[in-house]
């Protein structure tokens, strides 16, 4: 006979139910010291300022946390997108979110009384949904456990851990089924149908079995289920499941300020002994160390490392990784450490002699933000990277020999280039461009042109600078430049960790300015832009600065530039990290690209917020690489394979990053020792992750340059 | 073991060619918009004073003679970690007269102290004149070692080895004694810790004025300057024909050999 309401009995079949209860204990107190071990750790750590804009902190978890918005956006590795890693993570959430919906429905209805387990709500709910989801998060596991222990992508960390988080889900959801099934078939259930998965389980095992022995083996497993769910509840807060709560905590305390916020301002008149940057985990923030625990292991900020692709040492997730171990081995010193700030021997020295930590790693960054962009947990890798160098830096001035020349460089005579035999206004030959201290009044000038040292002791950049300057002169655009007066205004000296170098250039940079009453700078090199929109005012100067691509894109919209002769050629625009990911310029640049050309404008498999790196950021264009991890080399087989025959990009170091990448990867001209290694019509199999692109001429033009081609008045090519 | 470090501030010399002019009144080259540095040699020098320092002990005075932008020379210098840092300021320091310099070196470094060397750079990156060392040690009464590219300190004395066209000479000198050092691989400056040039900007400095030198004027340099000039040079661009690479080889060869009996 069917009973009047459906439900089932809780406990059924159940011996001694009460000592769920007890094991409950040990559960909660073994996992929650598994949390509040690790709330001990970040405490210890130094200030950040993140409890500013709870709203705005609160929507963000909603979107990462809850919606897991970046878990979903596609990986990259190798410029090749792979998407099964979020479909099994949404999988294994979503059915865990039900499943503990589930369990707290039992509560509410055996030990608060609320009876609700009955009726539509417990078919429709309790039985049937909960069975979805719980099978979802069996499908979900089979997908990890395929990609994990066949398919293997080196993205992930092949940890015994991992393998055992994966068996135990297994386990619990399985055996979950288990008990569902056999009740369903010992006790004839009539509403067994409503959980599908259960009841195929119940005919399969009424088949092979008596009912008897299911209600006995129900029993056993019953209890197996609760052993290991507790089990399983109290274990994972020691491991990397810790996650569950660490990342929402994560993404709630993240730099909302985008990552030019990246490098913390320094105080250099506050404290005579405190060590310079940091190389002592006792020394981090606590936000630095909430970010270790909250690493999910899984790889997407190294598979989009250009430098880790390229084949360096460098791995961002293995930074975050072994910080994180070196947090919790030393747990006994951060807990006693004061945080006293002489300039003793470290307590937990961060610099290792090889691997991730290593110096030669943490100078292989190209600052170029991928890992943070694509970190599904909000971690930021780079402050710790800088920190490092900063230390490295002014503690040790230890640094690759080529950067310390530019540095060097940098202090003497402001410039990255020793050696230059170029001044900062050859590229102005034959034109009339306006130097600020030749004018009876500065003031008067709307716009200062910045230069910028890589346009203007670069012969390459000159046409650059010169197409812009007539661009300007083209849109009657008042503005002049400093000429010789310019000098470095410290980006290079900031990435390559010398704060100090950067405080100084800065100062007496907005000494200049200000004595020329400067307020609207436009610069045709986003690491200018970036310096002066997001690092001058930490130093006290403000100013409306412009890259020139959306400089010129108002003055197209405005009429004032009008593109008559557009080109046929089809034209792939590469974002340089620091326009496009750092200042989220994506548009203006595309936009002087569509007008410039009929051609087709196609897409790299990386572009705008995924672009892959020219490999020039971070002082690394100063350096002399191993040709086979040249970042370049990889992005210019990316633009290759639109089949474009113009890369458009808007940065100095884009451009001349890009056009070595292009030679070597073609063979077309060879540069440097490209020539002696790369013969013309074969390149070694080894030296180029992708394959090599059929031998056809790419060249690499700035927006400015493919804007003024197309502008009728430019006879100047 | 004591050491005099004398530094000289000079223009930029590695500015680029079309950014040098000079001033043919005032018979000197225009600041324009170049930067001030450290004359190379001399930061060779200290960074010999420093190795001999960092494997002997000892205590380093640099001494520079200039204009009030040279405290920059001596404040990199206290940042590399010299000890002690003087000025002697005199607004006509940047004249070419090597005898004028070596006077006001040798009465400050009289009036600094006793030193047993003495290192000055092999010549300055501006006027390249390179007799300042020399004159200094007459001036001292000291004995004179040029382009010395090594020291060390071998029982109170010291081992010297210079360069000469030929090879090397290894010295023994009993200090005090006057060296001029030139540049080797072993003496690339240094780069200071950040952490040092901070705290160099709260290092004492001694300023001397020049006229508390009671330097007699000098009416009797024997080093006068006339006239000063940029040489004019002249690149022209030939291209030499030929169908291929071998008569191209052929016309090239012809050329040169031509070029080479004309301006014989
Ligand atoms: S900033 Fe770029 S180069 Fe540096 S670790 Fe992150 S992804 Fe790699
Ligand atoms: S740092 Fe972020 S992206 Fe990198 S492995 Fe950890 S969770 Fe993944």
């Amino acid at each position: 006979m069917m009973p009047a309401e459906a439900t089932r009995e809780i406990f059924w079949n159940v011996p001694f139910p009460w000592l769920m209860y007890v094991l409950l204990v040990p559960t909660v107190v073994v996992g929650g010291w598994g949390l509040y071990r690790r709330l001990r750790l970040w405490r210890t750590g130094g200030p950040a300022m993140r409890w500013d804009r709870p709203k705005e902190r609160l929507a963000l978890v909603w979107r990462h946390a809850v919606g897991q918005g970046r878990t979903l956006r596609r990986a990259y590795s190798s410029g090749r997108a792979s998407s099964s890693s979020s479909v099994f993570h949404l999988l294994i959430t979503v059915g865990f979110v039900v499943l503990t919906m589930a369990t707290t429905v039992v509560m509410l209805d055996h030990d608060f009384g609320t009876r609700i387990m009955r009726g539509g709500f417990y078919l429709f709910f309790q039985s049937l949904t909960v069975d979805l989801f719980g099978a979802l998060v069996l499908v979900g596991i089979g997908i990890a456990m395929i990609r994990r222990w066949l398919q293997k992508p080196s993205r992930l960390v092949f940890t015994d851990e991992a393998s055992a988080i994966l068996i135990a889900i297994f386990v619990v959801a399985a055996s979950g089924f288990l008990v569902e099934g056999w009740r369903i078939a010992a006790t004839h259930d009539p509403w067994g149908p409503w959980s599908p998965i259960g009841y195929l389980i119940a005919q399969g095992s009424l088949a092979v079995a008596e009912p008897s022995t299911l209600t006995t083996a129900h029993a056993v497993v019953w209890w197996g289920h609760c052993v290991v769910t507790f089990a399983f509840l109290a274990w994972a807060p020691y491991t990397k499941l810790a996650h569950v709560v660490t990342a929402p905590l994560n993404i709630f305390f993240a730099n909302l300020d985008g990552h030019a916020a990246s490098l913390r301002p320094m105080d250099f008149e506050a404290d005579d002994d405190a060590t310079l940057g940091v190389d002592d985990l006792t020394k981090m923030t606590w936000k630095d160390l909430l970010d270790l625990d909250s690493c999910t292991e899984c790889g997407r900020c190294t598979a989009a490392c250009p430098a880790h692709t390229a084949g360096k040492s460098l791995s961002p997730r293995d930074i975050v990784l072994g910080l994180r171990d070196l947090m919790h081995d030393g747990a006994e010193t951060l807990l006693a450490a004061p945080q006293d700030d002489t300039d003793n021997a470290p307590a937990l020295p961060i610099l290792q002699q090889t691997g991730a930590l290593s110096a030669e790693s943490l100078w292989q960054c190209t600052t170029c933000a991928a890992c943070m962009e694509v970190c599904p947990v909000y971690i930021e890798q780079l402050p710790k990277i800088l920190d490092v160098r900063r230390y490295l830096t002014m503690e040790e001035a230890e640094m690759p020999p080529s950067m310390a020349d530019a540095m060097t460089s940098l202090e003497r005579r402001g410039h990255p280039y020793p050696g230059t035999r170029l001044s900062r206004i050859d590229w102005t030959d034959g034109l009339d461009v306006p130097v600020m201290s030749e004018l009876d009044d500065p003031g008067e000038v709307d716009v200062l042109l910045w230069v910028g040292c890589a346009t203007a002791l670069i012969e390459r950049n000159h046409s650059v600078v010169r197409s812009l300057a007539q661009l300007l002169q083209h849109a009657g655009v008042s503005f002049a430049i400093l000429g010789r007066e310019e000098r470095c205004n410290g980006d290079a000296a900031r990435r390559m960790g010398n704060e100090f170098l950067f405080e100084t250039m800065a100062r007496k940079n907005q000494a200049l300015l200000e004595r020329y009453g400067v307020e609207k700078i436009v610069t045709p090199c986003p690491h200018c832009f970036n310096t002066f929109k997001n690092d001058y005012p930490t130093v006290g100067g403000d100013y409306h600065v412009e890259h020139h691509s959306s400089f010129l894109a108002k003055l197209v919209d405005d009429g004032r530039i009008q593109s008559t002769q557009a080109a046929e050629h089809n034209v792939t625009f590469h974002d340089p990290c620091y326009l496009g990911r750092y200042n989220r310029e994506f548009d203006a640049p595309r936009q002087l690209v569509q007008i410039s050309t009929h051609g087709r404008t196609p897409e790299m498999e990386q572009s705008r917020e995924n672009s892959f790196c020219c490999g020039g950021g971070g002082g690394l264009s100063f350096t002399e690489e191993p040709a086979e991890q040249r970042v370049n080399r990889q992005r210019a087989s990316q633009a290759l394979a639109t089949g474009a025959s113009v890369v458009g990009t808007g940065c100095p170091f884009c451009m001349t990053m890009l056009e070595d990448g292009v030679a070597a990867v073609t063979g077309d001209l060879p540069s440097d020792d490209a020539a002696a290694k790369i013969p013309a019509d074969s390149m070694p199999a080894d030296s180029m992750p992708a394959t090599r692109m059929p031998a056809k001429r790419m060249i690499v033009k700035d927006i400015a340059e493919l804007l003024w081609d197309a502008t009728e008045a430019s006879p100047d090519t | 073991m004591n050491i005099l470090v004398c530094l000289k501030q000079i223009l930029d010399p590695d500015i680029p060619a079309r950014d040098f002019r000079i001033d043919p009144e005032r018979r000197e080259a225009v600041r324009g918009s170049a930067d001030l540095v450290t004359n190379i040699f001399c930061e060779n020098a200290l960074e010999t004073a420093l190795q001999l320092k960092d494997a002997h002990d000892g205590m380093i005075t640099v001494l520079s003679h200039g204009s009030e932008e040279a405290e920059d020379v001596l404040r990199k210098a206290l940042a590399m970690k010299a000890d002690e840092a003087a000025l002697v300021l005199d607004d006509d320091a940047a004249q070419a007269d090597p005898l004028q310099a070596a006077r006001v070196l040798a009465a400050a470094a009289r009036k600094l102290g006793s030193f047993d060397v003495i290192m000055v750079g092999r010549e300055s990156g501006d006027w390249g004149v390179g007799q300042t060392g020399g004159l200094l040690a007459e001036e001292l009464g000291v004995p004179f070692i040029a382009l010395v590219e090594h020291l060390d300190v071998d029982e109170g004395k010291l081992r010297i080895r210079r360069q000469t066209d030929t090879g090397t000479e290894i010295f023994e000198v009993t200090p005090p004694v006057v060296i001029s050092i030139t540049n080797s691989e072993n003496n690339l400056p240094r780069i200071p810790k950040t952490r040092d040039v901070m705290k160099s900007y709260r290092k004492p400095l001694t300023t001397i004025a020049v006229a508390d030198l009671s330097l007699t004027p000098s009416s009797d340099s024997y080093f006068r300057l006339v006239e000063i000039s940029v040489p004019e040079k002249e690149t022209r661009c030939e291209l030499v024909e030929g169908h291929n690479l071998e008569q191209r080889i052929d016309a090239f060869a012809h050329r040169v050999a031509e070029i080479a009996n004309t301006t014989r």
